[in-house]
């Protein structure tokens, strides 16, 4: 499948491979991702006139063993480093093929630590569990809360996250009960139940993704648990939740690092803001942000690459670690292992029909409604 | 903890019928063609999307969606028997390959048209608490539980009773024989296809309006579908409803007596212990299929 066109990299162009999910479960995390990619492109080019990024995406098809071919191809094709990867469990492989490669491979789309953890000395993460935990701790603790019930996928991310929140909860004296949903599970109102009549907790944090959140607050709503707050982590404090889902989000909290409607006060923002809306014609969502902070960090440590001539030389991750610049995701810097130490998230609120952001204290763009519950 | 069992017992009932009614078109194509349509659940899916585009762009209720969908799914079924339909030899091992093909190229386009977001009703009509005494549940799945069980009657009658129902059921106990009788196997199987799609038009509909659907749930409805037939019998049209009631209350008591991480796994074990004692399933006759 072919990005801004696919071909051989002419000295001034600079080849590079997008692998992202396009098809099967996580098409549309993929499809935001790429969405980012395709902006950081744009911008990238129009602001730089000695380097030009040419992009080659093939789809991975949420599955490991493609991600790994897709990958090798990419590199066959010329590519000199790879933006994407969404699923820890098909990142990993990909990036043990890059690294195989010498290929830089940068992502946002794992939050799996044993991804930096593994010893890969190319690849690069913007985000990572430590800093959604940071934003969930903040606002449990802001709200003060002493009892909370954890729902949570099985699935690898999602139960790292759930797993490590539950012993800080703990750490700290709160009242934990964890409830763990195998991801095919349709029907949340036994777990709700359970949450109602056993639990009794304050609040639930729901730990998961849209359709897990749906149903749990669907089912929430059905069996009206006596609860604060229904606090989710990411994909759910979106504009895409807000506009598809208007009766079940009021009140519910999220991970966020914009408000919506996105305000962008650098210029930075600005020109993603302007790119994404000329090209997609619709409101810019953290899928988009993270494609593109990564993107962009890497098509910035590939020109300078490039200016000095290590481009083949390791030159990409080189200049990978030199990266300490603000971004629309905060400050990035990568550690030893890649992982950007940095990482805060953000945590939003929607409030009539808009998401709005309450902790930290400093970007906050609005009140809390506490307690806030959709019914 | 008695308040926790019955909520259990009550949710893993409706739960049931909703397994139910995606399960019976699969056990129905699979017992009277040995077939095995692993495209099924995509079946499922496409109507379950025509419903959130009739919501979506009319602003209709879901229920309203199901002319259209009846139209479009039953064409789908029909498409799908024209390909099912040229296989010669080993037709439930070669249906298997052919309609997992299909199922592939009905996510992809489910994907194209749709998009990959997740999709659910916004009527707040369907969603909303339907309380008998101590019993919670949306009204969508009151309302689809008792359409379920019109339809396991509705497709029972139908096989019992019809003239191309006895048809169906003379293809597959002895086509051949059907053949001298002056029944057209093709035809006949044809039929069925459609019965298949018009039950699949109800799922749709009934999912849309109680989960959430998003382009790669189609795979999952075939299994769950497919587990719910061979658990009830090959053949057996009540026992489908019994098998799927039995895995939605498996599955409920097991979250709220154990964890809910072993729903899945409970379905599999209630599945294989009962296909170990009864390798015929729970209803279905020794040579039913001559």
């Amino acid at each position: 499948m072919g990005g801004f066109g696919a071909g051989v990299a002419h000295a001034d162009e600079l080849l590079v491979g997008v692998e992202v999910p396009l098809t099967g479960t996580l098409a549309r995390v993929g499809s935001g991702m790429q969405e980012g990619i395709m902006v950081a492109a744009d911008v990238f080019n129009k602001a730089n006139t000695k380097h030009k990024i040419k992009l080659i995406t093939i789809d991975d098809e949420s599955a490991p063993a493609k991600a790994i071919a897709a990958v090798e191809k990419l590199a066959s094709q010329g590519a000199l480093a790879i933006t994407g990867g969404y699923g820890s469990n098909n990142i990993a492989p990909a990036a043990d093929a890059a690294s195989n490669l010498g290929l830089v491979y940068v992502t946002s789309g794992g939050v799996d630590d044993s991804l930096v953890n593994s010893g890969r000395k190319t690849f690069f993460r913007i985000n990572n569990t430590a800093g959604y935990q940071k934003a969930l701790l903040g606002l449990l603790s802001d709200m003060n809360a002493k009892s909370v019930s954890i729902i949570y996928s099985t699935k690898e991310a999602p139960a790292g996250l759930a797993k490590d929140l539950q012993a800080s909860l703990k750490a700290k004296g709160v009242v934990v009960v964890a409830h763990p949903f195998d991801p095919a599970i349709t029907d949340f109102k036994p777990i709700i139940n359970k949450v109602k009549l056993q639990d009794k907790s304050e609040i639930v944090t729901m730990v998961g993704y849209e359709n897990d959140y749906v149903g749990i607050l669907r089912a929430a709503r059905v069996l009206k648990p006596n609860v604060k707050a229904m606090i989710g982590v990411w994909s759910l404090a979106t504009p895409k939740m807000a506009a598809d889902f208007p009766d079940l989000m009021p009140n519910v909290y999220g991970t966020a690092v914009l408000p919506f409607p996105a305000t962008f006060k650098t210029a930075d923002g600005k020109a993603f803001d302007a790119a994404y809306r000329a090209i997609y014609k619709k409101e810019p969502d953290y899928l988009g942000q993270f494609g593109y902070v990564q993107s962009m960090l890497l098509f910035e440590a590939m020109a300078r690459a490039a200016d000095k001539g290590t481009l083949k030389k390791n030159g990409i991750a080189e200049e990978m670690r030199k990266t300490d610049r603000e971004t629309l995701i905060g400050q990035v810097k990568f550690g030893s292992n890649g992982d950007n130490q940095n990482f805060s998230q953000h945590m939003g609120q929607h409030q009539g029909g808009k998401v709005v952001i309450v902790w930290p204290q400093e970007a906050t763009t609005g009140k809390i409604n506490f307690p806030g519950v959709p019914w | 903890m008695t308040e926790l069992i019955l909520q259990a017992l009550y949710s893993g009932l409706l739960q049931g019928g909703s397994y139910a009614l995606i399960a019976l078109g699969l056990a129905l194509v699979f017992g009277s063609m040995n077939v095995i349509n692993l495209a099924h659940g995509e079946l499922v899916l496409l109507s379950a999307y025509i419903a959130y585009t009739v919501e979506s762009k009319l602003g209709w209720n879901p229920v309203f969606s199901i002319p259209v969908a009846l139209v479009v799914v039953c064409l789908a079924s029909v498409i799908v028997y024209s390909v099912v339909g040229r296989i010669k030899k080993n037709r439930e091992i070669n249906s298997l390959i052919l309609t997992y093909g299909i199922g592939v190229i009905l996510t992809n386009a489910i994907l194209l048209i749709w998009k990959a977001d997740v999709r659910s009703t916004g009527s707040s009509w369907l969603q909303e608490a339907f309380v008998v005494g101590p019993f919670y549940s949306m009204r969508s799945e009151v309302l689809f539980f008792a359409v379920s069980i019109v339809m396991i009657v509705g497709l029972w009658w139908w096989l019992s009773r019809s003239w191309y129902g006895r048809a169906v059921r003379a293809v597959s106990s002895n086509r051949d024989a059907a053949k001298l009788m002056g029944i057209d196997p093709r035809y006949t199987e044809l039929v069925s296809f459609v019965v298949a799609g018009i039950l699949a038009t109800f799922a749709g509909v009934a999912l849309f309006s109680y989960g959430v659907i998003s382009p790669e749930v189609g795979n999952t409805l075939t299994v769950k579908a497919f587990i719910i037939t061979v658990l009830a019998g090959i053949g057996s049209i009540p026992g489908v409803l019994i098998a799927a009631v039995l895995l939605g209350i498996a599955e409920a008591l097991t979250v709220t007596l154990a964890s809910s991480a072993l729903q899945e796994l409970s379905s599999m074990a209630l599945f294989l212990l009962v296909l170990f004692i009864m390798p015929n399933g729970l209803f279905g006759a020794k040579g039913r299929r001559g």
